[in-house]
């Protein structure tokens, strides 16, 4: 589906990965073409190509019933939501804070507090106001194509769609407020599988920008995919600071440091256990990350190959596990959750659809020096999903640290927010 | 379009009463509406029109929430959906799921059913649909589906023409001849 997930590749991208499937020197004819083609010209009928998510997929896969979990596109009521099945460390609350949004993603946080969310397949931005004792939702705007990516700046919200960009200024001010367009200023590339979005502007003042590789595995179709670059407010002065990212969703900057940490998406279809989701880190510009011929930092490509793959990729901070789906990340600021919280990374892991015994599906802590050495991870908020009989009902995917120092965490599958606190007394009283 | 029509204006007098409707008279009456085009029990015998019987209920329920957001744009289906609620969506979608499944087929053609079982498998249609292609969760079913309507949303898929649904399928046909998907409708419309 959804979730939908996965979105078209166009000719030319399919054109290649057949030629990858293939192993073929020359572009391959489609079985369309083929069928109108001279008869002195005519090749044998190819094999129908895969889909662009399951590219790459081995013969000793294609029994596999593996697919994407479906998303829920209803509103779920906060009653209906299992919250008490999730663990926490003592100490530690968590609540449904906000709900009737299907589809609620990443979340971004307007000057006066109001939180807006993004979506994929729905097409809809989420505005949420609080006022102190509940919490009330309207759409902003809809019929977008996967409006992921949300950010507020200068009292503007961004959102990012796959295909366009709008801005609305003095939103909280005025509800009401027409989009600026800016979609002509960001050169939007044209394939769509992968590319939509997480955005968040850094500490520079710049929007950081993710544009994905529009397959599971596959020699880019032009260079402009797989990486990670930054604009101007205004869509003007585009850098590529990355290379090699196969699809990161999620972001931040390290609070002494100021370097941008980043989650990665592995590929599909490679077996259970490889290769792993990663976090990295951008100690410079200009770093290759691998993509499509080295996974991981060390772990070679079995479809596009290249002599010395891994040579001069970039080591990841840690490995995030298989197919976990790493989504978004935030390093915690706040002073409400104990010290040994601060400046570590709490990275949500939405959990995997390829890979027989499911993993992912819960929020995890990652603590590591400054340096990016010595990564440990730790769970932070689990029980989405039960080991035993394989189900899950939540699937958290973004967080949003409250001025207070609690979190927001955002459930896709239930268009639920919900917030994590601490309180001392709540560790004494168990 | 006569059934458009015919739909349009029992919507028009059930909307006139709602007031005295009960939630659970208003999802019934909304079916009756559905059944004009889709077939009472949901097992439809228009051309251009598909089943919705037995179909996964996650499917039934993105479908009408897209259409309903018109993020799908069906011209049939245009203001059907409008101002539906969730819940009421949930209701319809149960109902149809638990309605069963008959095949509308006409008389079988040996050798297009053959060709479509072969580019069916080969095409590792069941990975997502299962392998007796009834689907599941957000995938439909597309055995015992109309043969007119799998061969024409095969082809608007493959064209990039199925706007608002889920891309994955445009990629999984990408290549096919209409030969091919012709196969492909006969032999799914043939299955139970």
């Amino acid at each position: 589906m959804k979730q939908r997930l996965l979105s078209v590749a166009t000719l030319s991208t399919l054109a290649l990965s057949l030629m990858i499937l293939q192993g073929c020197a020359t572009a391959p004819t489609p079985k369309a073409e083929a069928a109108k083609a001279p008869v002195a010209a005519a090749p044998a009928p190819a094999p129908a190509p895969a889909p662009a998510w399951k590219q790459g997929m081995g013969p000793d896969m294609a029994s596999s019933k593996l697919a994407p979990m479906p998303g829920k596109m209803t509103v779920t009521a906060a009653s209906e939501i299992p919250i008490d099945k999730l663990k926490l460390p003592p100490g530690f609350k968590i609540e449904v804070w906000a709900t009737g949004m299907p589809g609620a993603r990443a979340m971004a946080r307007g000057d006066d507090g109001r939180i807006y969310i993004g979506t994929r397949a729905i097409g809809r931005v989420y505005e949420v106001t609080d006022n102190g004792k509940e919490r009330t939702n309207r759409v902003v705007v809809d019929k977008l194509v996967q409006p992921a990516g949300v950010a507020f700046n200068n009292g503007s919200l961004y959102v990012m769609a796959i295909n366009k960009v709008l801005r609305y200024d003095g939103i909280e001010k005025n509800p009401s407020v027409a989009p600026v367009d800016l979609t002509a200023k960001f050169n939007l590339p044209s394939e769509q599988h992968h590319n939509w979005k997480y955005i968040a502007f850094g500490p520079d003042g710049k929007l950081y920008v993710p544009f994905g590789a529009p397959c599971n595995i596959c020699e880019l179709p032009t260079p402009e995919y797989a990486q990670i670059r930054r604009y101007n407010p205004d869509g003007s002065g585009m850098e590529v600071l990355a290379t090699g990212v196969r699809n990161s969703v999620g972001f931040d900057w390290h609070p002494t440091t100021k370097q941008l940490w980043f989650t990665n998406h592995g590929r599909d279809w490679m077996g259970d256990d490889k290769p792993n989701d990663t976090l990295h880190r951008m100690q410079k510009t200009g770093l290759n990350y691998g993509f499509p011929y080295c996974h991981a930092g060390n772990l070679p490509d079995d479809v596009v190959k290249k002599a010395n793959p891994c040579s001069g990729v970039e080591q990841p901070v840690t490995l995030m596990g298989p197919h976990t789906a790493v989504m978004g990340m935030k390093f915690y600021t706040g002073n409400m959750f104990p010290a040994e919280y601060k400046n570590a990374a709490l990275v949500a892991r939405k959990g995997s659809w390829n890979r027989t015994q499911k993993t992912g599906y819960d929020v995890v802590m990652v603590k590591a020096s400054p340096d990016g050495k010595n990564a440990k991870i730790t769970p932070f908020i689990t029980g989405f999903m039960n080991p035993a009989d394989q189900s899950f009902w939540g699937r958290p995917a973004y967080l949003l640290q409250m001025p207070d120092g609690s979190m927001l965490v955002s459930d896709e599958q239930l268009g639920a927010i919900y917030r994590v606190t601490y309180n001392k007394r709540q560790v004494a009283a168990k | 379009m006569q059934c458009l029509r015919i739909a349009t204006l029992a919507l028009g007098l059930i909307c006139s009463s709602a007031a005295s409707f009960s939630f659970a008279q208003n999802i019934s009456a909304k079916i009756q509406v559905c059944g004009a085009c889709h077939g009472p029990d949901g097992n439809s015998k228009i051309v251009g029109t598909p089943s919705l019987a037995g179909q996964p209920k996650t499917f039934l329920e993105n479908q009408m929430v897209m259409i309903r957001e018109g993020m799908r744009d069906i011209p049939a289906m245009k203001g059907q959906l409008d101002g539906l609620s969730d819940t009421a969506i949930i209701s319809i979608a149960k109902f149809y799921t638990a309605s069963q499944a008959i095949s509308q087929a006409g008389p079988r053609d040996n050798a297009l059913f053959e060709k479509g079982q072969v580019i069916s498998k080969e095409a590792l249609c069941g990975t997502c649909h299962l392998p007796n292609y009834v689907g599941r969760d957000q995938m439909p079913r597309i055995a015992a589906q109309r043969e007119d309507y799998l061969l024409y949303s095969m082809r608007q898929f493959r064209s990039n023409q199925a706007t608002g649904r889920d891309t994955i399928m445009a990629a999984s046909l990408y290549g096919m001849s209409d030969d091919d998907l012709k196969a492909i409708a006969h032999y799914l419309s043939q299955l139970q």
